[in-house]
């Protein structure tokens, strides 16, 4: 996917640490594209992982929700 | 010769004419290869099919000939009745307007094709119906490539709904003052580490707005923006994945706070009545093909002049739990109602750039009657209005209409001046019904039983 361990180490430290302030000029949507890659296989990951539990459920016999809502942690 | 739509010069590869009853979109060569595909491959004609596009045939042969520069391709649609903003959306608008933006995209990808931007703005609504108005907005999708509109889909959509779902506050006078919606740095900065504990807010919000700032403060060159590549099953993982929270998201308490509405006002029901009546009088004489409701509360009186003749209604309240109400009431229905989010001592302004970019409330197009039933004192009393400007503001929505006067013994009036010293004493029926003559005709007037409020009916000349 693309994804080296410097992205995923450079997600981790982005989000524990956080950045200062800056205001210096750039294209507005850097930050966006830098993630994407990282969120995009989370995302994936987490819709192949409902995919997955909707089928055991079903496999069960259980009735199950939406599939792909992650509304569950709110 | 005809001007270009001032809101649709931010795409070189086309501009916006509107001509009379249709909207014209001129492709011009810098998108002539792009709109083929698209065309060849039939993308837009699912599109419409779904009703998640406007509709969009070949203008006359001959047209583009009279344009200048002369364009490629020419597009002919049918006009949206009433241009509407983001900032004017109820929070079940906005949330609509974005599933929408996100099935397109999705049923765009299925065909291989994505969204070069995701702009609210090219969402708008026909009646209570979300619609997409950027044919040109559908490009081929590359394998890997990263999704473009991003920020602006965070900005523009998910950012306004998460500070109204988990802080409860209407995001819609910021929105207005940004114009392009809400960044995730300031996002970030407002919301509570609850708020904070999902996948979703934590990737698009908090981590988008730390990589931001931190893409800020380093230099990050060209080549490293260009070497990030997005597989097209975790972009469309990413789309599903905020479509299903988008669509979890809700109000703060629930929808119980829009569904219990019962009918609170002042009024007995045979005073109703008779407003019913002057009110559907109006509508049935006149025939407006569009008419505004000022203060339209839950719509009763909307519900009423559409019944009598009215076509379409674009229908303002200042309280968006009313709103609400009124977009449930009118999507059940499928009436051809738009209900809009106004502050009548403050209307939505012309801004953008060059100020003309988005349009003033009062320069959308034709408004063949209005009514403002329970309004005016609100303006006049509420917010310091001398009567006879709050007059003419109302009378210069429409032609002809309906105005309500509740005079100083209403209940409601009363309630206004209870707590402020009456600085009014020219708020009298004697006065309105001077100040409505000297700007029409009063074709009629009645007081809604004996001690009533006052409720006249207009016609300029």
């Amino acid at each position: 996917m693309g994804i080296s361990e410097r992205h995923i180490a450079a997600f981790a430290v982005l989000t524990i640490f956080g950045a200062a302030p800056a205001f210096a000029y750039l294209d507005p949507a850097t930050g966006s594209i830098i993630i994407q890659a990282v969120i995009g296989a989370v995302a994936g990951g987490l819709l192949y992982a409902k995919l997955f539990m909707h089928k055991v459920r079903s496999f069960f016999g259980r009735k199950t929700g939406d599939v792909a809502s992650d509304n569950t942690e709110n | 010769m005809i001007n270009p739509d001032p809101g649709s010069f931010r795409d070189p590869s086309g501009r916006v004419f509107i001509q009379d009853d249709r909207v014209l979109r001129a492709i011009y060569e810098m998108g002539r290869d792009n709109f083929e595909a698209v065309q060849k491959a039939g993308v837009l004609d699912a599109l419409i099919a779904k009703g998640l596009m406007v509709e969009a045939e070949a203008a006359e042969p001959g047209l583009a000939d009279t344009l200048e520069p002369k364009p490629a391709h020419l597009l002919s649609h049918p006009l949206i009745p009433f241009i509407s903003y983001p900032y004017e959306w109820t929070f079940s608008q906005l949330k609509a307007a974005a599933i929408l933006h996100l099935e397109l995209h999705l049923e765009a990808l299925r065909s291989n094709f994505t969204l070069c931007d995701a702009t609210a703005y090219n969402v708008q609504f026909r009646g209570t119906e979300p619609v997409f108005i950027d044919h040109l907005s559908v490009v081929p999708y590359e394998e890997g490539e990263i999704w473009a509109g991003h920020r602006q889909f965070c900005m523009q959509f998910l950012n306004p709904l998460l500070l109204w779902a988990k802080r409860g506050v209407v995001p819609n006078s910021w929105y207005r003052g940004s114009v392009e919606g809400i960044a995730p740095e300031d996002l970030a900065a407002v919301l509570g580490w609850r708020d904070k504990l999902s996948f979703t807010v934590l990737a698009h919000v908090v981590t988008q707005a730390k990589a931001h700032k931190h893409a800020l403060k380093t230099e990050t060159k060209e080549k490293i923006v260009k070497a990030h590549k997005l597989p097209k099953r975790s972009l469309v993982a990413m789309l599903e994945g905020l479509k299903s929270y988008i669509s979890g998201l809700e109000l703060p308490g629930g929808r119980s706070v829009w569904s219990d509405y019962a009918g609170d006002n002042s009024y007995n029901a045979e005073k109703r009545a008779e407003k019913h009546d002057f009110v559907a009088a109006m509508a049935g004489s006149v025939q407006p093909d569009m008419m505004f409701d000022i203060g339209c509360n839950s719509g009763d009186f909307t519900q009423t002049a559409l019944e009598a003749g009215a076509k379409s209604v674009v229908a303002f309240d200042f309280d968006y739990g009313a709103l609400e109400r009124c977009y449930s009431r009118f999507s059940q229905s499928k009436l051809s109602v738009l209900p809009l989010w106004l502050d009548a001592a403050n209307p939505s302004p012309a801004q953008g750039w060059a100020n003309s970019e988005r349009a003033s409330l009062g320069d959308r197009g034709k408004i063949d009657a209005m009514v403002a039933l329970a309004v005016i004192h609100h303006i006049a009393i509420g917010r310091n209005v001398p009567l006879d400007m709050a007059v003419d503001w109302l009378i210069g929505l429409a032609p002809q209409g309906v105005i309500e006067f509740p005079n100083k013994d209403d209940v409601m009036v009363r309630k206004l001046l209870a707590s402020r010293k009456d600085i009014f004493p020219d708020y009298t029926e004697e006065a309105f019904l001077q100040h409505v003559g000297a700007r029409a005709e009063i074709v009629e007037q009645k007081k809604l039983g004996e001690d009533g409020r006052l409720i006249v009916q207009y016609r300029r000349s």
